[in-house]
């Protein structure tokens, strides 16, 4: 199943396109280091200067250089989503499988966890806890990925169901072979699929609100990012800046938005166990 | 059996939903109590707004008396919410007066892209393999790559002040005392913008899932059955496919709140739109505490509503629910 998947995924225009441009964000920010030649804190700069070949997209209010700033708003805003991807992804694998290992009383209190998790709409709690307590970004990130693990630890769970009942399962059963040993030999590994799925999804969501919440001023001013970028060049809207100031981040959040749709359509369209049997 | 479980799960579901409006209420009365040393000075230090004397007294009061849960979910229902210092003005007033708007604007994006959405996705999946389904399927999935943030700058630089064609902010013009049918062409007009905005950001997923769904419907026997007993197309289309392919919006709905509610604060924002998305962001941006609790608090509960009426018109949409229970 998997070296036929490989290949259906390179035929996948979604996909290759995806990896093309998640490709282009990972040597962008392996770059930025020699790419931003000013420190993007730095502001002694000619503040609203135009672009120039010494800053290649201008200079904000504060005499900043705003290329710099960019490189350092995508880094931000893909560590948030990395972050927040694994760690819900980890929490959601761990759950999928102790519901549906366990089974009985455990799986059944777990899973009405989840629905009460499902329910309560997690950007009002993150807007809440980021305007009382000041966390970091790193500490919102965990508390977004504390409340975004259930629908990947339903797809675990559901999936994990099927594999228990399968034969080659049984038969590892009848040998002798324990719990653990069925669970890290046989289940996690059939469930890779399911993991990419759930990590493309959850990371979208995260840079999705990490750019939102940054928008809306929830953050740290002093941290570099693309939402935050946007609401302070929109303040000078009646400047000629748009191309150079207002677009750019823009662009970038819609381009990395875009890689991890398109990746998450493909690897859904290509692993879905749902989709396969028809 | 399985129609046992789907019907128990139904109704653990609403219980779930008024467990989670229970805790989000909890965790909305103890928050503030949680907060270590002087909360009050702490905050409203780097804040805009000043307080008098006797207002930073009664702030510390709010904060600091321990009503008892009870006393504050009684609080809560009769619209005794606390005062706003940046406005000056009770937090229920405020609330209330933005509600219009947001519903006008949310209700209004998602009754357009769920109706649009499902009719595209209907009609795309009937022509499945033709150059306009792959076509629409393209562009829609490219479109579900661009955030809120994105298509609403767009189209506010563009439209607003590029062209001028439509106003870039509020929600009507203000003083402008018009009767009743320029009124309304004006509320239009500081609507189209942001509607375009969110519909554009909703309508490709549920074209998307639609013909999703109704791709996997088109296969099953009972269409053949339809068919054979020579029911006009329209027909097997809608009465008969299109019906089931149905459920599966009504349950992303609850999936995709935190997207939902996220983009429209972010449009709202963009477009200063007087709903309680600007209301929410004046209030983040003079930390005004009390009116920043009070719109999460509401805004949470009006989900959890929205979802808890959702699962009754899943079970009328559903009849295998209905016939369960």
């Amino acid at each position: 199943m998997h070296l036929n998947a490989r290949r259906e995924l390179t035929a996948d225009p979604w996909f290759v396109t995806g990896a093309a441009l998640a490709l282009l964000v990972v040597l962008l920010m392996t770059a930025a280091p020699w790419l931003a030649v000013h420190d993007p804190h730095d502001m002694n700069f000619q503040p609203l200067s135009p672009p120039s070949s010494e800053h290649w997209l201008g200079v904000n209010d504060g005499g900043m250089d705003i290329f710099s700033e960019l490189l350092l708003g995508i880094r931000n805003t893909v560590a948030f989503g990395l972050i927040t991807g694994i760690t819900a992804l980890a929490i959601g694998v761990f759950i999928g499988l102790v519901c549906a290992w366990f089974g009985g009383a455990t799986d059944n209190v777990l899973m009405r966890f989840s629905d009460v998790l499902l329910a309560v709409p997690s950007v009002m709690v993150l807007i809440l806890t980021a305007a009382f307590f000041r966390p970091t970004p790193f500490a919102l990130g965990l508390l977004l990925a504390a409340m975004a693990w259930p629908t990947t630890a339903k797809a675990i769970r559901a999936q994990a169901l099927v594999i228990k009942q399968s034969l080659h399962v049984q038969a590892a059963r009848q040998m002798g072979a324990s719990g653990l040993y069925i669970i890290g030999r046989h289940m996690m590994p059939e469930l890779f699929p399911l993991y990419l799925i759930g990590f493309a999804a959850k990371a979208r969501m995260a840079m999705f609100m990490e750019a939102s919440l940054s928008f809306l001023g929830l953050f740290d001013p002093s941290r570099k990012s693309l939402g935050m970028m946007i609401n302070y060049a929109l303040k000078y809207y009646y400047l000629d800046i748009w191309w150079n100031w207002i677009i750019p981040p823009i662009v970038c959040l819609t381009l990395l938005i875009m890689t991890v749709t398109f990746l998450a359509v493909s690897l859904e369209k290509v692993f879905d166990p749902r989709l396969k049997m028809t | 059996m399985k129609r046992h479980m789907k019907s128990t799960g139904r109704t653990q579901y609403i219980l779930a939903y008024l467990l989670a409006a229970l805790v989000m209420m909890y965790v909305s009365y103890s928050l503030p109590r949680w907060l270590p040393g002087d909360f009050v000075t702490a905050m409203y230090a780097s804040s805009h707004v000043t307080l008098n004397a006797e207002q930073e007294r009664d702030l510390r009061a709010y904060y600091t008396e321990r009503p008892g849960f009870g006393r504050y979910l009684a609080g809560f229902f009769t619209l005794n919410w606390g005062y706003s210092y940046a406005f000056l003005t009770p937090i229920s007033d405020l609330i209330l007066g933005a509600l219009p708007w947001t519903l006008l604007l949310m209700g209004g994006a998602h009754l357009l892209s769920m109706v649009f959405g499902f009719v595209a996705g209907v009609e795309a999946a009937w022509r499945r393999g033709g150059v306009i389904e792959k076509a629409g399927v393209g562009s829609m999935t490219i479109l579900e790559g661009i955030p809120e943030i994105g298509t609403g700058i767009i189209l506010l630089l563009l439209f607003a002040l590029h062209l001028g064609w439509l106003p870039a902010s509020g929600g009507e013009t203000a003083y402008a005392a018009y009767s009743m049918g320029p009124w309304l062409l004006d509320l239009a007009a500081h609507l189209v913008l942001p509607l375009t905005t969110l519909f554009l950001a909703y309508f490709p997923g549920n074209f998307l899932l639609t013909r999703g769904s109704m791709v996997m419907v088109l296969k099953e026997q009972f269409l053949e059955t339809a068919r054979a007993k020579g029911l006009p197309p329209l027909r097997i289309r809608y009465a008969h496919a299109a019906r089931n392919a149905l459920l599966p919006m009504v349950t992303r709905f609850g999936l995709r709140i935190a997207f939902m509610v996220t983009g429209a604060l972010v449009v709202e924002t963009i477009y200063a739109y007087p709903g309680l998305g600007t209301l929410l962001f004046n209030a983040i941006a003079m930390r005004d505490l009390p009116l920043i609790q009070g719109i999460v608090l509401f805004s949470s509960l009006a989900v959890l509503f929205v979802n808890l009426g959702l699962e009754f018109i899943y079970g009328r949409i559903d009849p295998r629910v209905k016939h369960a229970s």
